[in-house]
């Protein structure tokens, strides 16, 4: 029963100092003493940070809030991994028993054009909210729906428009492909709306318009490594990203304009 | 103390009709004029989002504040369970009367009866437009949608989306207000704190605001504002809340003149993870959907160590089934919560802490199989194992009640405004629809009506019948406010003492568990009020902060919203106080029937206790007056709440 | 100008803008090296099968040759080769430019365990590299190679099968040409399935079994390419 077994580990970390945008970073070094391998990830940064105000040194930025796995806040490369070795899991949900006494850990913010860093391990991914103005969402004004069940929606297919819909949008897949590009993500948004009969309607645009934003935010284009679905922390699939392509395709030969 | 009688402004009349009355009666902004004025939202959550979105799609100028990267982190998504509706698909005996009964009864006769039959008309309206949004909802073969029931109510009528409703629906209003950003008609601010709020002329009309990743102090002007701030559950340190929830918009509100309504009414949800340290950051929840098919239940030896598929059936004691055998495991989350703190202190508190009863799931997976339970749990389970490395599947779940939702919050009118004119709040941030406790799968409710379907309506209504003066943010109540907020922040900066922020906010956390928390005692509420104020004085003599605010320094965010929690913490522990009953969320060990339920004083706290900040001498002594709100219940005769 | 003419030729360039569009953006680029790539494996097929006549005589080898090149439609499909080719080539390059600026500061440590990546997938620019290189010269070695005749039936035909043995009776030549055609066949193995990607066709069902195929593809015709100048080598005595 791991809750009863309390261990503790001594680590080495190696955590990614930048004063903003357009400093030029440098890793510094800590030795984390005593960890529980009951804590989290986070729980550790904390008693790291709360170490280094005492010692009257400036604390480690990072961007965390629910910390249940599900705002998507959370977003550092932990040794070469965004959110740390565990498939399915945020760097919140990581816990300290994954890792072994005497390991260095290595602690990098998310690497991207399109994700500048604001501070240490925190970067600014606002290009993903741009992305779903451009065009994720469903034109309905409130006040206009019908009645709920007025249109059935396969099971089949409402099952997996929230299997795309899970994204937390927290960019690991951004941060693990080799070209920044942000594929799954578009593709989970315009996967979940396109298999919803109340997103039949701006189809094409919504693909159209999502896939025009994305390129002009700096994103790399997807070279099919899977990366990206190897570090979701929701396993959203691939099947999103040639449902995309499928999309968009289509509708920029159908685009009359 | 008492003085002062506050005024609902709910409508007469027929309680089916008022709100529709209301609305007729209601002035209406010309669409044309709508362009002219602007409204200020702060939050981004549900409440927040939806109310941005839809004021935005009315015509007004919006603008949206959230102190996080992006509002699709707003807390609202962290919410599991679902959102209820009085739709009766499943035909089994809902109705809007239903649900309002149901929900004034689950508040333990302490909410507005109009605001909450208001709250269950809403309801169905909120499904549609969510559906229509494509918010991805569980459904049937039939392609139709599905409910499973929550806590306090004997019908099937929580819609959700597996265990991740709260996201879905927040994935909802966050694309609607992103449209409505894209189009030009929401101004969005991220990375942005409201650390205080404007006054010109006894009207809101501001805020100031903090860029926290480059500590830019910006004033902003608009002809009313909203608040969705959400609830002050992080006063308690440990808290399902996430990190970044605080109080802080809320409370510079309330130090501006906005009242303060029932702080003591805080929800303890029963079914969260266990603490395992003291480095803890927060806690866990474990969706009340698990109550559906989970059984709760401690060995009936005390101390029994024994692995817990190692007790036999006949020494388990399932002692909700076995006291409250109508509702059994979904008794109201203030019964469970209560029930198991007597187990435990009872000493049959299970786990390494003893601070622990099992949520058991064999016996449903042995009826349904593990497949249809993890269809509908996987997720909850997946996290219970990584938190705790323990497989829900064959060992039951230890969980223990902790800090998750507070009914308190700013007070408001029938029209969600509160005593100043102008400042309106929605969502958790007010106090109004859920009484003394909030029922399962009704926070998602409340945050969605507010904002898609009451404010959209109060606004226009209130800057129809309102002079908005003509002012600029040069105006001496900005200068004002920004002078206090730098100020204060000044203050903040130049802290160089040698305890943490961290470890001031964990010991408030104590004291407010121990003495404010399951249960609250006369002696034990003063004894907290002292330790609050001691502990402030701590505060800014030896608290320690590094670094400056004119950068992304987190220890500056906590630091001014600890401040805020010190305040608000001794205003808690003096409403409970005060309130000399027990009801739902406030059990007062003194007040309790023979069966240790929560015993209330009709006679003497039918209201609401709106307290106001009358003096704040920038030293330690805050003082307060408290006002009340007289309740009616026409329709719901309070009765002591059986669930047996 | 009447206004129809003006309305036309307004329309034509709207068309085309949507066109550029499309071809412009990652997908479409992305698409476009799908679909070519896709054509360019069906014609390394087709070369490959024709390679094998060699294994049937040196005669048969030769007239295949010529028939190829003295078809009037030669012209037309070398064109259309090598149009395929180049946008093939083009399209990647400027991708996997887009794609370097994408990330402009690589990390300390490359991703590891359940996360990472096959080095085939990650490292098909380097293998596009090779493989361009390889085609030129590829094309001065035999296409722009000594020229050597024979007569079949009093016809003069390219001796294409003596310039091919001695060439590979070249050890060097013969290593070359293997490690570049395993290097094809590591681009096909991951190229033809992931075009179905790029494409838009991923299913649970079909797509394993498509990765099952295009390596299976890829396998036959690096396989089938090798064991020209393996038979050359090792079997073939003149």
């Amino acid at each position: 029963m791991g809750g009863t077994s309390e261990k503790t580990i001594n680590l080495k970390l190696k955590i990614w100092k930048q004063n903003g945008p357009d400093d030029k970073g440098h890793f510094i070094e800590h030795e984390a003493k005593s960890v529980s391998t009951d804590m989290s990830f986070l729980e550790m940064m904390d008693v790291v940070n709360e170490d280094l105000v005492k010692a009257g040194k400036s604390p480690v930025e990072f961007d965390h809030d629910c910390r249940e796995g599900i705002c998507g806040a959370c977003s550092m490369v932990i040794n070469g991994n965004p959110h740390g070795p565990d498939t399915a899991t945020t760097t919140c949900q990581l816990h300290m028993r994954r890792f072994q006494d005497g390991q260095t850990v290595v602690i990098e913010p998310f690497r991207a054009r399109a994700f500048p860093v604001v501070r240490d391990l925190v970067v600014d991914r606002s290009a993903f909210d741009r992305i779903i103005q451009a065009g994720g969402f469903i034109s309905v004004n409130t006040g206009n729906a019908q009645d709920a069940n007025a249109l059935p929606v396969p099971k089949v297919d409402a099952d997996e428009a929230f299997a795309s819909a899970a994204c937390i949008g927290c960019g690991a897949c951004v941060a693990v492909c080799k070209n920044a590009s942000a594929n799954l993500f578009v593709s989970a948004k315009i996967t979940h709306l396109g298999l919803v009969p109340q997103g039949q309607a701006e189809r094409d645009e919504r693909a159209r318009n999502m896939v025009q934003q994305m390129d002009q935010e700096g994103f790399g284009a997807c070279t099919n490594t899977g990366a990206c679905s190897a570090a979701c922390p929701k396993e959203i699939s691939l099947e999103n990203i040639a449902q995309m392509n499928k999309d968009f395709l289509k509708a920029s030969l159908k685009d009359r304009s | 103390m008492s003085n002062g009688t506050l005024n609902s402004n709910c409508p007469a009349g027929d309680i089916q009709s008022r709100w529709d009355n209301h609305k007729f009666s209601m002035k209406l902004v010309n669409p044309a004029n709508k362009r002219k004025h602007s409204v200020i939202v702060v939050g981004t959550g549900l409440a927040g989002a939806s109310a941005s979105a839809s004021m935005a799609e009315l015509g007004y100028k919006v603008k949206a504040f959230t102190i996080l990267d992006s509002p699709r982190r707003s807390h609202s998504i962290a919410a599991q369970g679902g959102i209820n509706a009085a739709k009766n698909y499943p035909n089994d005996g809902d109705s809007i009367y239903r649900l309002f009964y149901d929900t004034v009864k689950g508040g333990d006769f302490r909410a507005r009866e109009s605001n909450v039959y208001r709250l269950a008309q809403i309801s169905n309206n909120i499904i549609d437009q969510c559906v229509a949004q494509g918010v991805p909802f569980a459904r049937d073969y039939g392609g139709l949608l599905a409910n499973r029931s929550f806590g306090g109510a004997q019908v099937s009528r929580t819609f959700y989306a597996r265990g991740q409703t709260g996201q879905q629906l927040l994935i909802g209003a966050y694309s609607a207000l992103s449209r409505q950003v894209g189009l030009g008609k929401v101004d969005l601010h991220t990375r942005k704190e409201m650390l205080d709020l404007v006054v010109v002329n006894g009207k809101a009309r501001g805020i100031i605001t903090r860029d926290v990743t480059t500590g830019k102090i910006e004033r902003h002007l608009a002809d009313a504002v909203c608040l969705a701030t959400g609830g002050y559950g992080n006063v308690y340190f440990l808290s399902t809340n996430a990190m970044n929830c605080n109080v802080t918009a809320s409370w510079r509100a309330h130090k501006k003149g906005a009242y303060f309504a029932n702080p003591c009414f805080t929800q303890i949800h029963p079914t969260c993870i266990p603490r395992s340290g003291d480095y803890q950051s927060k806690l866990t929840l474990m969706s009340e959907s698990l109550r559906n098919d989970g059984r709760v239940w401690v060995p009936k030896e005390k101390g029994d160590h024994r692995r817990p598929n190692d007790i036999p059936e006949e020494e388990r004691d399932y002692y909700l089934e076995r006291i409250y055998p109508s509702f059994g495991n979904l008794v109201p989350r203030d019964v469970a919560s209560r029930q198991a703190k007597f187990r435990v202190d009872e000493g049959r508190g299970v786990g390494p802490t003893g601070e622990a009863v099992y949520l058991d799931f064999l016996s449903a997976i042995k009826r349904d199989g593990e497949k249809a339970i993890s269809e509908k749990y996987g997720n909850l389970f997946q996290m219970y194992e990584k938190i705790t490395d323990e497989n829900p599947y064959k060992v039951p779940m230890r969980i223990y009640p902790a800090v998750h939702y507070t009914m308190g919050g700013l007070w408001v009118d029938y029209n969600l405004q509160s005593n100043l004119p102008g400042l309106h709040v929605l969502g958790e941030a007010n106090f109004s629809d859920h009484g003394a406790n909030r029922l399962g799968a009704s926070a998602l409710m409340q945050g969605l009506a507010d904002g898609y379907f009451v404010i959209p309506y109060t606004i226009g209504n209130y800057i129809a019948s309102n002079t908005i003066e003509d002012v600029t943010v040069d105006h001496e109540a900005f200068k004002e406010a920004e002078s206090t907020v730098r100020h204060r922040l000044d203050k903040i900066v130049a802290m160089n003492g040698s305890t943490t922020v961290d470890e001031i906010h964990r010991e408030l956390g104590n004291i407010m568990w121990n003495h404010v928390g399951m249960s609250r005692t006369a002696s034990g509420l003063k004894e907290a009020i002292e330790k609050i104020q001691t502990l402030r004085e701590k505060f800014w003599v030896d608290g320690k902060i590094v670094g400056e605010a004119n950068y992304k320094n987190a220890e500056v965010e906590k630091a001014g919203r600890v401040a805020d929690f010190l305040e608000l913490g001794e205003l808690m522990a003096m409403d409970a106080l005060t309130r000399e009953e027990s009801c739902g969320g406030h059990f007062r060990e003194e007040h309790q029937t023979p069966e240790n339920e929560a015993k209330r004083d009709d006679e003497n706290f039918t209201h609401v206790a709106a307290w106001e900040s009358t003096a704040d001498n920038g030293g330690n002594k805050i003082e307060w007056q408290r006002h009340k709100e007289e309740l009616d219940f026409e329709y719901v005769q309070p009765t002591q709440r059986s669930y047996k | 100008m009447d206004l129809n003419t003006t309305f036309e030729a307004d329309k034509d360039t709207v068309v085309m803008s949507s066109l550029l569009r499309l071809v412009k953006s990652t997908i479409g680029s992305k698409s476009l090296v799908g679909v070519t790539g896709l054509g360019l494996s069906l014609f390394v097929l087709s070369h490959m099968a024709g390679n094998l006549l060699i294994l049937v005589d040196p005669k048969m080898y030769n007239l295949y040759g010529h028939a190829l090149v003295t078809n009037p439609l030669i012209y037309l499909a070398e064109m259309g080769l090598i149009a395929l080719f180049l946008a093939h080539v083009v399209k990647a390059v400027l991708l996997t430019f887009v794609n370097r600026q994408a990330r402009p500061q690589k990390y300390a440590m490359a991703s590891s365990g359940d996360k990472a990546t096959s080095a085939v997938t990650k490292t098909m620019w380097a293998q596009g590299l090779i493989i361009f290189v390889f085609v030129i010269l590829h094309l001065f070695t035999f296409k722009f190679g000594n020229y050597y005749e024979v007569i079949y039936d009093g016809e003069p035909v390219r001796d294409l099968h003596r310039l091919v043995v001695e060439v590979f009776a070249q050890p060097g030549y013969l290593v070359g040409y293997i490690i570049a055609l395993l290097i094809l066949g590591l681009h096909l193995s991951h190229g033809v399935g992931s075009a179905f990607q790029t494409l838009g066709f991923n299913h649970p069902k079909y797509t394993p079994m498509i990765k099952k195929i295009s390596c299976l593809y890829a396998f036959i015709v690096a396989g089938g390419f090798i064991a020209q100048p393996l038979y050359v080598f090792f079997i073939y005595k003149g």
